[in-house]
C-alpha cells in the first residue's frame, strides 16, 4: 500500500486489506472465488480465406477459441446456430468469421443483423468495419436505422454487404418497403440475431413475428438465409432460439475463452431492529463499497434496479468522492437519458475518462464500454442471468475483478444472500416468448399481408392461418379474391404496432423550468405511478416535481424543485375470472390456468423523507383506469381453513404469502419484475375462497403465469422454507412484510396456512 | 360471428356488445371473371371497357381531346410550341418533342411508397396526331394489377419522358415496386422524369397558400373545377365499390383524375413556356415582386441565366422591399455580382430604417461588405451602428429574447473591433 495516498497496488492487494476489515466481512455471508481459466483454443481454420486469415493476425490472433471453431464449422455446415458464451469471451467472431469469409468467397453475399438496440449496432459495424480495412477488401458494413441520414440509404440499399439495424426498424422500415432492397432479399444468406436473450416477453414474442415475416419475404425474393444467433446464458437457448426463428438450431456452448481470477461477494447489510426485521439500507452500504472502490482508483459499475435508485446513488455518489476523483467522472446511464448523452458516456467509460457509473439494467447488453474492474450490484438484478450478465462487466482476460451483491430487504434477495449455493448451482432462468399470442399474432398478419398477399396454403404462427384472414376480411382491412388476400386500407399497419410495449409511445418528460426542454421519457405502465401530478421526478440526480400531467397527449410539464422527499403511488386493483382452462390440485390447494380481466387505477400517492423513508404526506391521483385481458394462474385455500382463520386474520395470512411469492416467483421467470403481478383475495368472487392471483401484465399473455403453474408445488415450497428459515420474529421486510403490513402474527398465520394447504391430501 | 372475433374483442377490451357491427346482408363478393366475360351494365355511365391480355384483364377508360382544347389560361396544342423549353430539365438531350411525354397520375389505396399501397387507378396521357388522348386504367380488384402493369409497362416504353407531379418520389417508385411484387421485371430503368412539384415549389413556395396541383391551378392557370372529388377521400371510394361492386361511386375519381391529368398538361405548357423566354411575351409578367424573383432564381439554377438575369434586371425597377431585395443580393453576393448586391442592400437598408419592425440584415451585409472588401472602415462603422439601433428597437419589442441578445452582443463586437481599425482609440 502506498503510504501517502493509501491507494494499494492493485485490486489483489486492497481485496486481502478488505478481507481483514471485521467491520466489513462480518456482512459478508459468502465470498466466493471463481479461478482464472486457461484458455482453449484451436488453429485457424484451414479454409479460412487468406485475407481473412491475414487479418486477424495483424490483430494479434493466431487461434480460435474453441467456441469460435465450433461455430464456423457450423456455420460451414449449413446449421442454423446460436453461440451461448459469457460476456468479453470473443462472441461476434462466432458469427463475423463465416459471414466475412462468405462475402470474400462470393462478392454478391449479403447478410443482415439484427440487435436489439441503435447503441450495440453502431459498436458492431466498428469492428467489422476495421476488420475489413485489414483486409483491404471492399466489404461495405452500414447501420441502417432511424439515425441514418436519408441521402445515404439509398446506397445501403444497394450495396451494403452487412446491413446491420433492429427489429423495429426491419418491422416498420425494411420489411413494409422489401421492393426497395431487392439486391439485400435476393442475396442474403446469413441472418445474424445477437443479444438473443433480449428478445424474451412481449418483445420477444414480436419480434419471432417480425421474423416469421421476414423469412417470408426471403421466400418471395428466393433466399433461404441461415440464422447464426449468440446469446447470454440462460436456461433454454436452443429451445429459445427455435422458438424464434421457426428452425432447429444448433447450440455452441463449448467456452475456450480465458478469464482472469472472479470473486464475488455476498453482503447483506447489518440488522438494526431485530424485532421489525429492519436492515441497513442497500442504497447506503452499495455507496459505501462503491465509493471505497472509486477513491482506490479502480473503474466502477454500480447497478441499480431502478430509475430513481440509479438517480439517488449517483447523488450520494457524486457529493462523495467530488474531491476525489470529480463529479464528471461518476456518471448515471439509464433508459431515458437522451442518445446523444449515453454515446458520450459509453466513449468515457472506454476511454477510462469516467471512473465509475450507475446504471439500470440498460448497460446489461453487449454496449461497448471496455472490461471494468469491479462492479456493485444495489439488490439482486432479479434473475440468475441478468447478475452473470451484469457482473460480466467486471472481469477481464488477465487479471482479477469483484462483483459485490448487496442485498436489499426484500425477500428474494434476502433468500439468494442467505442460501448461495441456489446461485451458484442453479441454471439460469428460461427465456419465455408466447409469438402465438392471438393480439400479437393478428397485428403482424396484417403487416405481413401489407408486405405481400397471402396465399391459400400459407401458414403463419399455430392459429389457423384462414380464420384469421377471414376476421381481418370481416375488419375490412384485406380483400380476399382469386385465392388470395391483399391489404386494402388506407393505413401503415407497421406505424400503429410497437415491438416494445413497454417502449408503446412513451410520456415524453418537459422540463419548465427555464423555457422547456425535453428531459426525458417514461414508458406508458410506468406513467401513472411515476409521473403523476406532484409526482417527484428524479433526473441526473436532479429532483423536478410534475406540475402537470397531459394524459391523452402523453405529456408532463415538470419544474425544477429541491425538497427532501420522495413520492411513491399505489394501485387499486380488481380481477375477474373469464374462463378456466386448467385446473390441479394438491394437498388442500386447488389451482387454475386461465382467462382474467383486471382493472387497475392509480389511487394516492405518499411522500417520503429521503433517507429515513417516513411517511410525511400523500395526496389522491386522478387518472383513468385501465382494463386489462389477460391470462392467469392462482390458487385457493380449503373452506375448512378459511373457516378456522378469523377474516383478519386470513387478509394478513394471504397478504405474507402473496409478499413472499412475488419476490420468488421471478426465480422461475426470465421477465422484468413488474410483467408479473400478483393480487390476493380474502373471499375471490370466482371461488368464494381465499385466493392468490398472479396474472401477466400484457393483453393475451405472455406465458409468465402459465410457467407458474407448472411450478406450483415447488413455489410454495419454498415460500414456505423461506418464511421458517428467515431470522426475524413476527414478520419483516424480508419475508411476510413489515408488522405494519400484515399484523404481528402474519408471519406465523402465513406459515400455518402453507402448512394446513399441504397437511391433509 | 368467428372466434376469432370473440377472442379479438375480449383482449382489445371489447364486451361482445360495443364490438364492430357485423354486416346482416350476405357479403357480396365479385363474380369470377371468366375468359369471355361482359361487363354488366351498371359500368356503362362510366364509359369504361374491358381491356385483355396475356396476363389477364382490366378496365380502360379513352378519352380524347382535341389540341387546340383551351384548359384554363392555357391550350393543349401549345405543348407542341412549348415541349422544346422542357430541355432544360434535362440538358445534353436531344430536344423534347410533344409526343415523347408520357403524363402520369396514380389514385392509390393509401399513401406512402410501402409494398401494401396500390394504385388503383393509373390515369396517363399523350400526344398522338391531333389529340391528347388520356387512358385511365383501372383495376376491379388486386388480381387485376398485373395485366394491367404490363399495358402500362408499354405505354411506358414507347415514351422518352414521364410528367408527373411529384412522380419522383412517389408515383414512380409506387409503381416500381409494383413491377416487382407482380414479378414483371425488377429492373425497370428508371425513366427521364418532368416532376413539375419541385419547379412549383420553387416558384410558388410564398405566394401560394399551398402547392397542391388544385391549388395552384387555380391560382395559376385559371382552371376552376366544380365538385371536384378530393383526391384523400378516392382510397374510400374505391374500398366501397369493392365491397358491393357498384362502380357508381367511382365516376367522380375518374373525373378527378381525368383533371389532374389536364392539368399536369397545362403545367407542362406553362414550364416550357417559361425555360423558353416567353415571359412577358407569350405570358404576363407575375404581379408580385416575390414571385418574379423565385421564377428568375428557379431559371437560373436551370441554367437559363441569362433569361434569369432579363427578370431580376425587371425586378431593379420595381419599387424596393426587403423581401426581395434581401434574396437577389445573397444570389448577387454569393456570384460576385458585388456592385448591384451593395445597391440593393441599400434600397433594403433604406427601407429597414422607415419600417415599425425593422430588420437590420442589410447593414449587417453592408458592414461586411464595407469592414471586409472595400476596407472603408468609416462606412462600415455608419452601418453597424444603424445596425444597433435597428437591434435595439426590436429587443424593446421581444424583451427576454435570448437570441436576440447575442445579436446583439454580436453587433457590439463588430463596433468595437471597427472603432479600433478606424483609429478612432488612440493612445
Amino acid at each position: 500500500m502506498n503510504r501517502l495516498t493509501g491507494k494499494a497496488e492493485n485490486l489483489e492487494e486492497w481485496l486481502g486489506i478488505l478481507r481483514k476489515q471485521p467491520e466489513i466481512m462480518e456482512n459478508v455471508t459468502h465470498w466466493h472465488t471463481i479461478p482464472p481459466r486457461e484458455s482453449q483454443t484451436a488453429e485457424l481454420p484451414a479454409d479460412l480465406h487468406p485475407k481473412l486469415a491475414e487479418a486477424l493476425r495483424a490483430k494479434g490472433i493466431h487461434a480460435l477459441f474453441t467456441h469460435q471453431r465450433d461455430a464456423y464449422r457450423a456455420v460451414r455446415n449449413g446449421d442454423h446456430i446460436v453461440a451461448v458464451t459469457p460476456t468479453a469471451s470473443g462472441k461476434t467472431m462466432c458469427y463475423n468469421l463465416p459471414v466475412l469469409q462468405t462475402v470474400l468467397e462470393e462478392d454478391s453475399s449479403r447478410a443482415l443483423y439484427m440487435f436489439p438496440t441503435k447503441a450495440l449496432a453502431q459498436d458492431q459495424v466498428a469492428e467489422l468495419q476495421q476488420l475489413a480495412d485489414l483486409m483491404e477488401a471492399d466489404i461495405k458494413t452500414h447501420t441502417y436505422d432511424g439515425d441514418t441520414p436519408p441521402n445515404v440509404r439509398q446506397a445501403i440499399r444497394n450495396a451494403g454487404h452487412i446491413v446491420v439495424t433492429n427489429p423495429d426498424m426491419l418491422h416498420s422500415a425494411i420489411l413494409p418497403h422489401h421492393t426497395k432492397w431487392v439486391k439485400l432479399f435476393e442475396n442474403i444468406r446469413y441472418i445474424v440475431i445477437d443479444e438473443l436473450h433480449a428478445y424474451r416477453g412481449v418483445f420477444g414474442s414480436h419480434v419471432a413475428n417480425v421474423i416469421r415475416r421476414l423469412k417470408r419475404i426471403c421466400r418471395f425474393y428466393g433466399s433461404n438465409p441461415q440464422f447464426i444467433c449468440a446469446s447470454a446464458t440462460i436456461d433454454n437457448p436452443g429451445e429459445h432460439a427455435e422458438r424464434l426463428v421457426g428452425e432447429p438450431v444448433r447450440v455452441v456452448d463449448n467456452n475456450g475463452a480465458p478469464m482472469g481470477e472472479k470473486h464475488f461477494v455476498f453482503y447483506n447489510p447489518p440488522v438494526v431492529n431485530r424485532q421489525l426485521g429492519i436492515r441497513r439500507s442497500s442504497v447506503l452500504e452499495t455507496k459505501n463499497l462503491a465509493s471505497m472502490l472509486l477513491k482506490q482508483g479502480v473503474q466502477t459499475i454500480v447497478f441499480a434496479r431502478s430509475r430513481v435508485r440509479v438517480e439517488l446513488l449517483l447523488t450520494y455518489l457524486q457529493d462523495l468522492v467530488r474531491k476525489d476523483v470529480g463529479p464528471q467522472t461518476i456518471r448515471g446511464y439509464r433508459g431515458g437519458y437522451l442518445p446523444k448523452l449515453r454515446r458520450e458516456i459509453e466513449r468515457g467509460l472506454r476511454s477510462g475518462e469516467i471512473r465509475g457509473v450507475v446504471s439500470t439494467n440498460a448497460l446489461e447488453l453487449g454496449i461497448d464500454i471496455g472490461q471494468l474492474q469491479a462492479c456493485v450490484l444495489n439488490g439482486y438484478p432479479g434473475t440468475v442471468a441478468s447478475t452473470w450478465q451484469q457482473s460480466g462487466r467486471a472481469g477481464r482476460r488477465q487479471g482479477s475483478s469483484v462483483t459485490f451483491m448487496v442485498a436489499s430487504s426484500n425477500p428474494l434477495d434476502q433468500y439468494i444472500i442467505q442460501n448461495p449455493e441456489f446461485f451458484f448451482n442453479r441454471p439460469p432462468e428460461r427465456a419465455l416468448i408466447n409469438p402465438d399470442n392471438l393480439l400479437i399474432l393478428i397485428d403482424h398478419i396484417k403487416c405481413a399481408a401489407y408486405e405481400l398477399p397471402f396465399e391459400e396454403n400459407e401458414t403463419f404462427g399455430s392459429e389457423p392461418l384462414r380464420d384469421m384472414l377471414e376476421f381481418l376480411v370481416e375488419e375490412k382491412v384485406l380483400h380476399h379474391v382469386k385465392g388470395r388476400w391483399f391489404w386494402m386500407d388506407q393505413s401503415f399497419p407497421a406505424h400503429n404496432i410497437s415491438l416494445r410495449s413497454a417502449a408503446q409511445e412513451n410520456f415524453i418528460i418537459i422540463d419548465m423550468t427555464s423555457g422547456s426542454r425535453v428531459l426525458g421519457e417514461v414508458d406508458q405502465f410506468s406513467a401513472p405511478t411515476l409521473i403523476h401530478e406532484e409526482a417527484i421526478y428524479i433526473h441526473e440526480g436532479v429532483q423536478y416535481q410534475v406540475e402537470k400531467l397531459d394524459f391523452p397527449e402523453k405529456k408532463a410539464y415538470v419544474r425544477e424543485v429541491d425538497v427532501d422527499y420522495f413520492t411513491d403511488a399505489s394501485m387499486a386493483v380488481e380481477l375477474k375470472v373469464l374462463h378456466v382452462d386448467k385446473e390441479l390440485q394438491t394437498g388442500d390447494i386447488v389451482r387454475q390456468y386461465g382467462e382474467v380481466t383486471v382493472n387497475a387505477k392509480p389511487t394516492i400517492f405518499k411522500k417520503l423523507r429521503l433517507r429515513t423513508h417516513e411517511n410525511i404526506g400523500s395526496g389522491p391521483i386522478h387518472l383513468p383506469e385501465a382494463e386489462l385481458h389477460t391470462s392467469a394462474y392462482w390458487f385457493t385455500f380449503s373452506e375448512e381453513a378459511a373457516a378456522r382463520m378469523g377474516t383478519n386474520d386470513m387478509q394478513f395470512a394471504l397478504l405474507g404469502i402473496a409478499n413472499v411469492l412475488v419476490h420468488i416467483a421471478p426465480v422461475y421467470l426470465m421477465c422484468d419484475p413488474m410483467d408479473i403481478r400478483v393480487y390476493p383475495q380474502v373471499k375471490a368472487v370466482h371461488t368464494q375462497r381465499p385466493t392468490i392471483y398472479f396474472y401477466d401484465r400484457y393483453p393475451g399473455g405472455i406465458g409468465l403465469s402459465e410457467r407458474l403453474f407448472t411450478v406450483h408445488d415447488e413455489l410454495l415450497e419454498r415460500a414456505k422454507d423461506w418464511i421458517r428459515t428467515c431470522g426475524c420474529i413476527s414478520g419483516c421486510p424480508a419475508c411476510v412484510g413489515p408488522i405494519e403490513e400484515v399484523g404481528l402474527m402474519g408471519k406465523t398465520h402465513a406459515l400455518e396456512l402453507l402448512q394446513e394447504g399441504e397437511g391433509r391430501s | 360471428m368467428s372466434s376469432i372475433r370473440d377472442r379479438m374483442n375480449k383482449l382489445r377490451g371489447l364486451s361482445e356488445n360495443n364490438g364492430p357491427v357485423e354486416q346482416t346482408e350476405e357479403a357480396v363478393t365479385l363474380a369470377p371473371a371468366d375468359d369471355a366475360e361482359e361487363l354488366g351494365s351498371s359500368w356503362e355511365p362510366l364509359g369504361v371497357r374491358l381491356l385483355q391480355n396475356d396476363w389477364g384483364s382490366f378496365l380502360i377508360r379513352r378519352r380524347e381531346y382535341p389540341l387546340p382544347y383551351r384548359h384554363g389560361h392555357h391550350q393543349l396544342s401549345d405543348l407542341h410550341l412549348y415541349a422544346s423549353g422542357l430541355n432544360a430539365f434535362h440538358p445534353g438531350q436531344p430536344a423534347i418533342s410533344a409526343g415523347q411525354i408520357l403524363f402520369l397520375d396514380l389514385e392509390t389505396t393509401g399513401l406512402g411508397v410501402g409494398t401494401g399501397n396500390v394504385p388503383f387507378m393509373t390515369g396517363i396521357a399523350y400526344v398522338e396526331k391531333d389529340s391528347f388522348v388520356i387512358e385511365q386504367l383501372l383495376i376491379r380488384h388486386p388480381a387485376e394489377e398485373r395485366a394491367m402493369l404490363a399495358h402500362l409497362k408499354q405505354r411506358v416504353e414507347r415514351h422518352s419522358y414521364l410528367a408527373t407531379y411529384n412522380g419522383r418520389t412517389f408515383d414512380w417508385p409506387v409503381l416500381a415496386g409494383r413491377y416487382i411484387m407482380n414479378g414483371l421485371g425488377r429492373t425497370m430503368a428508371d425513366p427521364k422524369h418532368l416532376d413539375f412539384l419541385h419547379p412549383s415549389r420553387s416558384i410558388w413556395r410564398n405566394t401560394l397558400a399551398s402547392c397542391r396541383l388544385s391549388h395552384v391551378e387555380e391560382e395559376r392557370l385559371g382552371i376552376f373545377r366544380v365538385n371536384d372529388l378530393p383526391g384523400s377521400e378516392a382510397p374510400a371510394r374505391y374500398f366501397r365499390f369493392l365491397s358491393d361492386n357498384d362502380p357508381e361511386p367511382l365516376a367522380e375519381v375518374f373525373t378527378h383524375n381525368e383533371l389532374d391529368m389536364l392539368a399536369l398538361a397545362c403545367l407542362a405548357v406553362r414550364f416550357g413556356l417559361l425555360l423558353g423566354g416567353g415571359l412577358g411575351t407569350a405570358l404576363e409578367y407575375p404581379e408580385g415582386s416575390e414571385e418574379l424573383l423565385r421564377t428568375g432564381l428557379w431559371l437560373e439554377r436551370m441554367g437559363m441565366k441569362e433569361e434569369a438575369e432579363r427578370l431580376f434586371d425587371r425586378l431593379t425597377n420595381r419599387d424596393p422591399s426587403p423581401s426581395w431585395c434581401l434574396p437577389l443580393a445573397a444570389r448577387d453576393k454569393k456570384c460576385g455580382n458585388w456592385q448591384r448586391a451593395v445597391l440593393l442592400w441599400q434600397k433594403a437598408a433604406n427601407s429597414a430604417e422607415q419600417s415599425q419592425l425593422p430588420v437590420n440584415e442589410a447593414h449587417i451585409e453592408l458592414a461586411m461588405y464595407f469592414e471586409h472588401r472595400s476596407k472603408d472602415y468609416e462606412r462600415a462603422l455608419h452601418y453597424t451602428e444603424h445596425a444597433l439601433e435597428l437591434a435595439m428597437k426590436r429587443l424593446s419589442l421581444y424583451r427576454n429574447d435570448p437570441k436576440r441578445r447575442s445579436e446583439v452582443d454580436a453587433i457590439r463586437k463588430r463596433m468595437e473591433r471597427l472603432r479600433r481599425k478606424a483609429g478612432r482609440y488612440h493612445a
